[in-house]
């Protein structure tokens, strides 16, 4: 049922049905990694690995964390969205004619 | 009535206003939303053992579920419990359709509760499409600014829970009412209320239709046995408007009176007559619908109802089938084995450092040493005695460390260790054991292997 045509009354446009797509996909992927991350790493400790003198408190860790990993996911989304949606097409006349 | 729209290509301004209507479904769904959005507005004020019944302690990385305290270590049982669930939504799914959909997921629950708090405050759904088609007046300002009023403190509210299942709520309740609220602490409440704020209000069903993942893929899970909502479309085709006294079958009319109600209490304004759709978040409003217009025709109910395909081809339903056995045999072995090793699970965790200045050291009297630095972490929440050991090599012992070192309830000790052996015994590269052992009686252990390094022959 996948791509199939919404009859209801109030559709998306293809430019916001990607923007949301990538924007909360990208958001529960960063979730996740979080999650996984900081099960192994404490932020107490890994702020020294950038500068010596920096110590992170952990709220702002986590913080940080997050939204490296958002940014991080939101980027590789929204490049693939955008390379899947500009990809040239195969125009119908190019498909008939016999590669 | 709703008039068919054309069909658009791109985002219309018409918004849906799902008509409400009661009945079984209605009071089921309004049970389950009460009982979920009670747990979590209730569960972060409860108490177990003086402190936060369920807390998900970051900042000091610690779990307290219950009397249950997980650390970072416990991360595979939480990796289980994930895998659990996402496998339960699957058998669920083959059961008997989108129930995870209809009635449980928190988009569905919250949107409800925003629905409810609309109709408090701008009316019915003839009375809400009315007000927004009318110009601006007092009345209308009053309504939508009650309304707004309403949803904003509740998205707070829950922003604010939602941080308290994170933080202690009680002392983040006194900060909020003092104003002395962490920047971060605030940034979460807020950006937690703003998205429920924004989902529950103006999202809705688009949520489900553009944006879910579940949503997509949730029909490979179906089969033809699966639990579905659907038109009875033998029984009611030909639809026409008819009087209460007129025969259908002399009519030449199938059950459905094409009142359009169905439609109308649709949350995501499909019409359920035209088949089974991917909007469809079987939430079965149309079967309380459809159920109370049969009643008042003196028609049987169940025009529009959960069935499965089979039954609507008049085959028979098997609720045991391979896919639920598949499916069911690796929910029980997951969860057996997550019982199984948190029932083992010993709250002792041992990590043992070398240090890695030195190689090792020369004592007078024969003696070679290695320095260790060890982590003892106590999970349970009582301080415990702990005697600290080491095997391995004949003749190794520890030093500067006396019989029994104490570590207070969920709480890490971090202590230094000298390990000696005899010229005699250390040769080069040899596997040590550290054991830790509870002097209780629960018996719980933990070793922890690492390296004693002697001068090389």
């Amino acid at each position: 049922m996948v791509g199939e045509e919404y009859r209801g009354t109030k559709q998306w446009s293809r430019n916001k049905q990607a923007v949301f797509t990538v924007l909360w996909i990208s958001f529960l992927c960063a979730a996740v990694g979080t999650m996984v991350f900081f099960a192994l790493f404490d932020p107490a400790d890994i702020g020294g690995a950038f500068d010596e003198d920096l110590t992170l408190d952990r709220d702002a860790g986590y913080a940080a964390g997050f939204f490296f990993f958002w940014i991080f996911s939101l980027a590789c989304s929204a490049i693939t969205a955008f390379l899947v949606r500009t990809a040239p097409r195969r125009d119908a006349a190019h498909r008939d004619s016999p590669d | 009535m709703t008039d068919p729209q054309p069909a658009s290509m791109y985002e219309s301004a018409k918004k849906i206003y799902p008509r409400e209507m009661g009945g079984r479904f209605a009071d089921l769904s309004k049970l389950a939303t009460v009982t979920l959005l009670g747990l979590f507005y209730i569960v972060p004020w409860l108490t177990w053992d003086d402190r936060q019944a369920i807390l998900f302690d970051l900042p000091a990385r610690k779990f307290y579920l219950i009397g249950l305290t997980l650390w970072p270590q416990d991360f595979p049982f939480l990796a289980l419990f994930l895998i659990i669930a996402a496998l339960s939504l699957f058998f669920f799914t083959a059961l008997a359709g989108r129930l995870w959909c209809g009635f449980a997921c928190p988009q569905t629950v919250w949107t409800e509760a925003f629905i409810w708090m609309e109709q408090l405050t701008e009316g019915t759904r003839s009375q809400r499409m009315k007000l927004d088609k009318a110009p601006w007046s007092w009345n209308k300002i009053r309504r939508k600014g009650s309304k707004q009023f309403l949803w904003v403190t509740f998205s707070l509210w829950t922003g604010f829970t939602f941080v308290g299942f994170f933080t202690p709520i009680r002392e983040l309740g006194v900060e909020f009412v003092t104003f002395s609220v962490g920047g971060w602490t605030w940034f979460w409440a807020v950006f937690y209320g703003f998205a429920t704020y924004g989902n529950a209000g103006y999202m809705r069903e688009q949520v489900c239709i553009y944006m879910c993942p579940y949503a997509r893929f949730q029909s490979a899970m179906f089969d033809k046995d699966t639990l579905i909502i659907s038109y009875d479309e033998k029984r009611g085709d030909p639809r026409g408007r008819r009087k209460r006294s007129v025969d259908p079958k002399e009519a030449g009319l199938g059950d459905c009176i094409d009142c359009t109600l169905c439609v109308q209490v649709c949350p995501t304004d499909i019409d359920i007559r035209d088949g089974l759709q991917y909007e469809c978040i079987a939430c079965a409003a149309c079967i309380d619908a459809c159920d109370s217009v049969m009643d008042k025709m003196n028609y049987p109910r169940g025009l529009v109802r959960y069935t499965t395909e089979h039954a609507m081809q008049n085959e028979q339903t098997h609720v045991l089938r391979p896919r639920m056995m598949v499916y069911g045999a690796l929910l029980m072995v997951l969860i057996g084995s997550l019982i199984t090793t948190m029932a083992i699970r010993t709250p002792i965790i041992l990590d043992v450092i070398r240090d890695r200045n030195s190689l090792y050291r020369e004592l007078p009297g024969d003696m070679i040493e290695n320095i260790y630095t060890i982590k003892l972490i106590n999970q349970s929440n009582n301080a415990r005695e702990f005697k600290l050991s080491v095997e391995g090599v004949e003749g190794i012992h520890l030093d500067g460390i006396g019989n029994t070192i104490l570590v207070d309830g969920g709480s890490v000790l971090s202590v230094p260790v000298r390990a000696r052996v005899h010229r005699d015994n250390a040769f080069g590269v040899m596997k040590i054991d550290f054991i830790a052992e509870a002097l209780d009686e629960s018996g719980h252990k933990r070793v922890e292997d690492s390296r004693f390094l002697g001068p090389t022959p």
